[in-house]
């Protein structure tokens, strides 16, 4: 095993593949959350969404529709975290895991009574990258070529979509009067009330942005990625997004900037199991790696960042 | 129209306070018969909405219901089935319920209960040839003091820094699986192609009701029920009349007056995620001991979560949870007969329990539909 073997410019590109469903969600949830609301639905809509999209993407033959049948059931379900934590002004963390919940037993449920069979779905056609250059030549201008081409230029839609989102939505929150608003709901929703920003429109709002990015982030897994759904597929993604989140301390570019680091582990990790025999370490231990890494993520940042002051506190309006 | 100078100003002033006091008795059983009501509505609504999903497949909702009663509360054979599957979910339920009332979200149960039932397999086969009175409370001990370690992270996690235990305890679930499945593939393996732990002696297995009184017709439910029973009882117990649990209660209720009044936050914190912890790894100890007699990768399909469903149901009262776990152990006792006479997946019962958790946790529905309900009975009464 040599150092060369592993870092290739396919370990990144893979990397940047492998975060971006976390990414996606990471982004929706910094949004969501800086509006003052818990979002912990986000492995569930992920879930639903990954579905949804291999569901309509096998029915009607289409995997753009299918894209849109992913964002779509994805909204659904967020729309009910919206009306059960701001209207209802339910506990945002129960709520979050009801929908949890709900979307394993639904995506199971429907698995059977559509596809006939628990498990696995037939394979979609998956989204092709969006650019095609010619692999370089010989020498080091070809390798530069070969780095860059996989590195920047060798991915699908929705993963460049993440990073536009996360670029436009980090200057969104900080530089438009959108994002500023949006902040004061997080931080003190009542002064907000009383210079006449509506707290229950603007939560709504932030929720349906993470409901579409949780969204996006399930038709990256089956449609750009895998090609197929299988039940319980996002596998605590959307946990790992809520850690992410956290460690780039509720801002999109911070919550893309860590999904990263999250990508590449898993990257590693299936890097490594290739080379399993040369390594003692189990082959459970690298499957562990992402997890571990969120443990000591947070166990190293939780302490020093700080959450929207209204973070989960349901809002009532005195008027 | 009376004389005013009948009455004092005293005597007004008096009867308007004894209205006032009897408005807010009112208001008061009022909150409280919604928060009877509220699991009764929930579960209602959750069969419902069950209901309106089989009749979109195009099934027969009430043919299903009936076979699902049938396989749960239809026979002996078939109440034992459903005890037996409401037994673990009793601690699943208590762990999540005891974290509840402490202020934490214990998400992280599976996890917990597969590292309970781990320390049962591995102890209840290392005790072969000790007597089963010895051996039974070893294995308890064991399994319940590795639930607890494995929630003992997130635990000083959340009490040193603040790391939010849904995140830190559902990280330890995939961990714990894959720790698990790597012992059971490479450590502790019983001979033949299926990795699985080996077999459990006899002195190590949880003998079955129907043995022990034989005036019980044959059935599965096992005495880990009464164990279930007596921790419900024990948690009951420890809320009600111990210091632990006035603290973790106080925390839980109030953390800011609590540190005034000098209960330690992290303290009672780290105690009370780890005595939720070791709740959830007996669950793990009495599958392997009273169901399975051993550990294998698939031992436990979401006890862990149901166990959320239990709680929130059960409002965190652990008597309820009694009475919650069976219910959900019926569900799941009678799923199969339903699969199999209505043809409805099994799949319906994780639906059911998602509604029940968000009907629960929206107990303004159930409030909002009381006051609409008293409102037109208000206009009915003026007519």
């Amino acid at each position: 095993m040599l150092f060369s073997d592993i870092v290739t410019p396919e370990l990144f590109a893979s990397a940047v593949r492998l975060a971006t469903p976390i990414a996606l969600a990471a982004v929706g949830a910094s949004i969501c959350e800086r509006s003052g609301v818990v979002n912990i639905a986000m492995e569930g809509l992920m879930l639903i969404a990954a579905f949804s999209g291999t569901a309509v993407a096998l029915l009607t033959g289409s995997t753009w529709l299918g894209v849109i049948g992913a964002v779509l059931a994805s909204l659904i379900f967020a729309s009910l975290h919206a009306w059960a934590s701001v209207n209802l002004r339910s506990d945002q963390v129960i709520s979050g895991t009801a929908i949890n919940i709900l979307a394993l037993g639904i995506t199971g449920y429907l698995m059977e009574t559509i596809f006939g069979r628990p498990g696995t779905t037939e394979s979609v056609q998956t989204i092709p990258p969006v650019f095609d250059f010619p692999s370089g030549g010989e020498g080091f201008l070809g390798e530069a070529w070969h780095w860059i081409n996989t590195v920047v230029f060798s991915y699908t839609p929705i993963v460049y979509f993440g990073m536009f989102a996360a670029v436009f939505l980090t200057w969104a929150l900080y530089r438009t009067r959108w994002g500023l608003r949006l902040r004061s709901l997080g931080e003190h929703p009542r002064a907000a009330d009383t210079m006449g920003v509506n707290v229950s429109a603007g939560r709504w709002f932030a929720i349906l942005v993470s409901g579409f990015m949780s969204g996006l982030a399930g038709a990256n897994l089956t449609l750009e990625q895998v090609g197929s759904f299988t039940e319980g597929m996002t596998n605590g993604r959307g946990f790992i997004a809520l850690a992410a989140m956290i460690f780039g301390r509720w801002v999109p570019g911070g919550g893309y900037l860590a999904s990263l680091l999250f990508g590449f582990a898993e990257a590693l990790q299936l890097k490594l199991q290739i080379f399993g025999d040369l390594i003692i370490v189990p082959r459970q231990f690298f499957l562990a790696l992402p997890y571990l890494l969120t443990v000591i993520v947070l166990a190293g940042v939780v302490g020093r960042a700080t959450a929207p002051a209204a973070i989960g506190k349901p809002y009532k309006s005195k008027a | 129209m009376p004389d005013p100078s009948d009455k004092t100003i005293e005597q007004i002033e008096q009867e308007r306070e004894a209205a006032e006091r009897k408005n807010a008795l009112d208001q008061q059983r009022i909150r409280r018969a919604i928060s009877i009501a509220t699991p009764f509505i929930s579960v209602a609504i959750a069969v419902i909405i069950g209901s309106l999903l089989m009749l979109a497949a195009g099934k027969d909702p009430v043919a299903a219901y009936a076979a699902m009663f049938k396989g749960s509360f239809g026979g002996t054979r078939q109440i034992g089935e459903t005890l037996l599957r409401a037994t673990p979910l009793i601690f699943t339920g208590l762990a999540v319920a005891y974290g509840f009332r402490a202020g934490l979200f214990n998400i992280g149960a599976e996890g917990q209960l597969f590292l309970g039932g781990l320390a049962a397999a591995f102890v209840g086969v290392k005790v072969a040839g000790l007597p089963w009175a010895l051996s039974i409370p070893l294995i308890i001990v064991a399994a319940a003091l590795a639930g607890a370690a494995w929630a003992f992270i997130p635990a000083l996690m959340k009490a040193k820094i603040g790391a939010h235990e849904v995140i830190t305890t559902m990280m330890f679930t995939y961990i714990g699986r894959y720790f698990v499945s790597w012992i059971i593939l490479d450590h502790f393996r019983a001979e033949g192609a299926i990795p699985q732990t080996p077999m459990l002696p006899e002195t190590s297995q949880l003998p079955r009701i129907s043995d022990v009184f034989t005036f019980v017709e044959p059935n599965r439910a096992h005495l880990g029920l009464v164990l279930g029973i007596l921790a419900a009882v024990l948690v009951w117990w420890i809320l009600k009349y111990t210091t632990l649990g006035f603290e973790a209660r106080a925390v839980g209720f109030n953390p800011t007056a609590s540190e005034t009044g000098g209960i330690s936050i992290a303290s009672t914190t780290i105690k009370s995620l780890c005595l939720s912890g070791a709740l959830a790894g007996l669950a793990g100890a009495v599958e392997v001991m009273g169901v399975h007699f051993r550990l294998f990768d698939q031992f436990s399909l979401g006890l862990g979560f149901a166990g959320i469903a239990v709680a929130l149901l059960a409002k965190n009262n652990p008597i309820g949870v009694i009475a919650a776990a069976i219910l959900f152990g019926g569900l799941s006792a009678g799923a199969g007969t339903m699969q199999l006479e209505a043809d409805v997946s099994q799949k319906v019962i994780s639906i059911i329990q998602g509604v029940i958790i968000f009907m629960v946790g929206a107990e303004t529905i159930v409030t909002w539909t009381v006051a609409r309900i008293r409102d037109r009975k208000g206009d009915a009464d003026a007519v």
